[in-house]
């Protein structure tokens, strides 16, 4: 559906990306993730044929970026950082219009833009000026503009940037919704929303792609720990004792009564742990393990470092 | 083609449903009813005092020279400022609002933005245009008149107008600035009038030609005088599509630069 192979661009003397190559199938949800100016909004750019590239290719839908924008275009719905609004239309003129310059016949039209005013919640809002909304409408104008024309493929850069956390959360089951229907690639730089909406991971950092992969496959790049993380009510001596269980990797005594393990993963171990601690009778009140997850492993792959 | 019509419906929607056209519409009424009134009174009492017409040229004498004329030059000279006022939001607008990266990701080509903005603010000039034309209509119903000549001044002015636009169209494309592009679009304007003044630093008759070809001025000349010369037709048309063919390299060139 989508694909990239060495895309370069350089500001000037400032290389924003270098050599990416990436392949998105029909349906996929794409998480873009990378910290800020790693290069995802211009590789979002380039694939929507808004910027050349310096050198690479991209393709989508089979229809080169530069020999065939006009058909590209035809089959991208793209929100911008900005939401590009006119803010003196209407909610339902500017659909409207946004729609009529994307080529949609005219027969469908009036169904489109009733849909995608149906899908962001913008009903109540339809017949207000633009300029009269607030910022999380105004972003979910700009989904809207960007779902009107029904495209095969839209591209969302950061689509959850300034709204409050329910409206996140709605964006969220919105993108859910639309999976399947439509190939979507979505830029961010919060995991949580990777997590929650994607089945594909890109990370890109500083121009370049360190890891691209199904979710639970990058998930895995940093398995074989588990941190736990022990409370009990009264101060204890557990340290030695802990170190000595098999597997247990390091011991770290956070306070007199917390303690932070970091163990191999093996579900059998907390059990052992815990009947260690409850036979020490110093009460037990907290035993919590956290996998590492795909925080952990963006740390890692851009910041080079594990927390 | 579709492309363009959309783009010219919400262009020509913009200029008529927001305050700015009606604005302007006022702001030229309110000083043309002054000196309209004015040089319809003078025309009138020379008429009528045998006296006075002794000394004046023939050409004073008609209406056309003593009150259509000086109408029209006054137009002429508002729409040197008022075109820009227009056209300074066409695509300095755009790029500011970043409305810009939707028009670009859109399937249209970048001619299909440019004519449809240029035919969107050719309708509105028209509008401006047929709010002056009431003055002649109104006089037409107190005195009769030939109105072929008015007619064609009129589309003199039309035709001047239409360059002023294709010339801040593309002042406009040049800046994200509105500002920026209203004071571009102002020296362009009044450039085209000034380039003539030139020929009389230059002995060269050559040079003195080109310049003199160069000048509006030489071109309206004989529109105003209710003469349509294809030269001037063609000096016209040559530069609509100059400055529409540059301001459609602009929109395609900021693909490329970034």
């Amino acid at each position: 559906m989508i694909e990239v192979r060495k895309l370069c661009k350089s500001y000037g003397e400032r290389q924003a990306i270098s050599n990416l190559s990436f392949k998105i199938e029909k349906g996929d949800v794409v998480g873009l993730l990378g910290p800020n100016g790693a290069g995802k909004s211009t590789t979002m750019k380039i694939i929507t044929g808004f910027m050349a590239p310096t050198s690479g290719e991209a393709k989508v839908c089979g229809y080169d970026v530069f020999e065939d924008p006009i058909e590209v275009k035809k089959r991208i719905g793209y929100l911008p950082e900005t939401p590009p609004l006119y803010s003196e239309m209407s909610v339902e003129d500017y659909l409207k219009f946004v729609a009529e310059l994307k080529s949609v016949d005219s027969a469908r039209l009036k169904s489109l833009v009733d849909k995608a005013i149906v899908k962001t919640q913008l009903v109540e809002v339809r017949k207000r000026l633009i300029r009269n909304l607030s910022k999380g409408f105004k972003q979910r104008v700009g989904i809207a503009q960007a779902l009107v024309s029904d495209p095969e493929v839209l591209v969302l850069d950061e689509p959850t940037v300034g709204l409050d956390p329910k409206q996140v959360a709605e964006i969220r089951d919105l993108i859910k919704e639309l999976r399947g229907e439509h190939t979507i690639i979505l830029s961010t730089h919060i995991l949580p929303e990777v997590q929650a909406t994607c089945n594909k991971v890109i990370i890109i950092h500083e121009g370049k792609i360190v890891a691209q992969d199904a979710i639970d496959q990058i998930e895995k790049l940093n398995q074989g720990a588990i941190i736990l993380n022990v409370r009990t009510r009264k101060p204890h001596q557990l340290t030695s004792q802990l170190e000595k269980i098999d597997g247990v990797k390091q011991v770290e005594s956070v306070s007199r009564t917390q303690l932070r393990l970091t163990l191999n993963e093996q579900d059998e171990l907390i059990e052992v742990i815990a009947k260690e601690i409850i036979a020490a009778g110093v009460g037990l009140i907290e035993l919590a393990p956290s996998r590492a997850n795909l925080e952990d492993v963006f740390l890692k792959l851009t910041y080079g470092q594990n927390s | 083609m579709r492309g363009i019509y959309v783009i010219f419906k919400k262009e020509l929607a913009g200029y008529f449903l927001s305050p700015l056209f009606y604005f302007i519409s006022f702001l030229m009424t309110g000083l043309l009813s002054i000196m309209f009134a004015i040089s319809l009174d003078r025309f009138n009492y020379t008429a009528t005092n045998a006296m006075l017409q002794l000394g004046t040229p023939p050409q004073q004498q008609n209406i056309h020279y003593a009150v259509f004329l000086p109408h029209l030059s006054l137009v002429n000279l508002m729409m040197i400022f008022l075109v820009p006022a227009l056209c300074m939001r066409l695509l300095a607008e755009e790029k500011k609002m970043r409305t810009f990266d939707l028009l670009l990701t859109s399937p249209v080509s970048s001619l299909t933005i440019v004519l449809g903005k240029y035919l969107a603010t050719l309708v509105t000039i028209i509008g401006l245009l047929v709010v002056t034309m009431i003055y002649p209509v109104i006089t037409s119903r107190m005195v009769e008149f030939n109105w072929a000549p008015t007619i064609i001044a009129f589309l003199g002015i039309f035709l001047v107008s239409a360059v002023y636009s294709a010339m801040n169209l593309f002042a406009s494309s040049l800046t994200d600035n509105g500002l920026i592009a209203f004071v571009l679009s102002i020296v362009f304007n009044l450039a085209i009038w000034f380039i003539g003044a030139l020929n009389e630093s230059f002995d060269n008759p050559t040079t003195k030609k080109i310049l003199e070809h160069l000048s509006i001025n030489t071109h309206l000349a004989g529109m105003i005088e209710g003469t349509v010369r294809t030269s001037g037709l063609v000096f016209v048309f040559s530069l609509i599509f100059l400055f529409c063919f540059l301001s459609e390299r602009v929109i395609e060139s900021s693909r490329w630069r970034a």
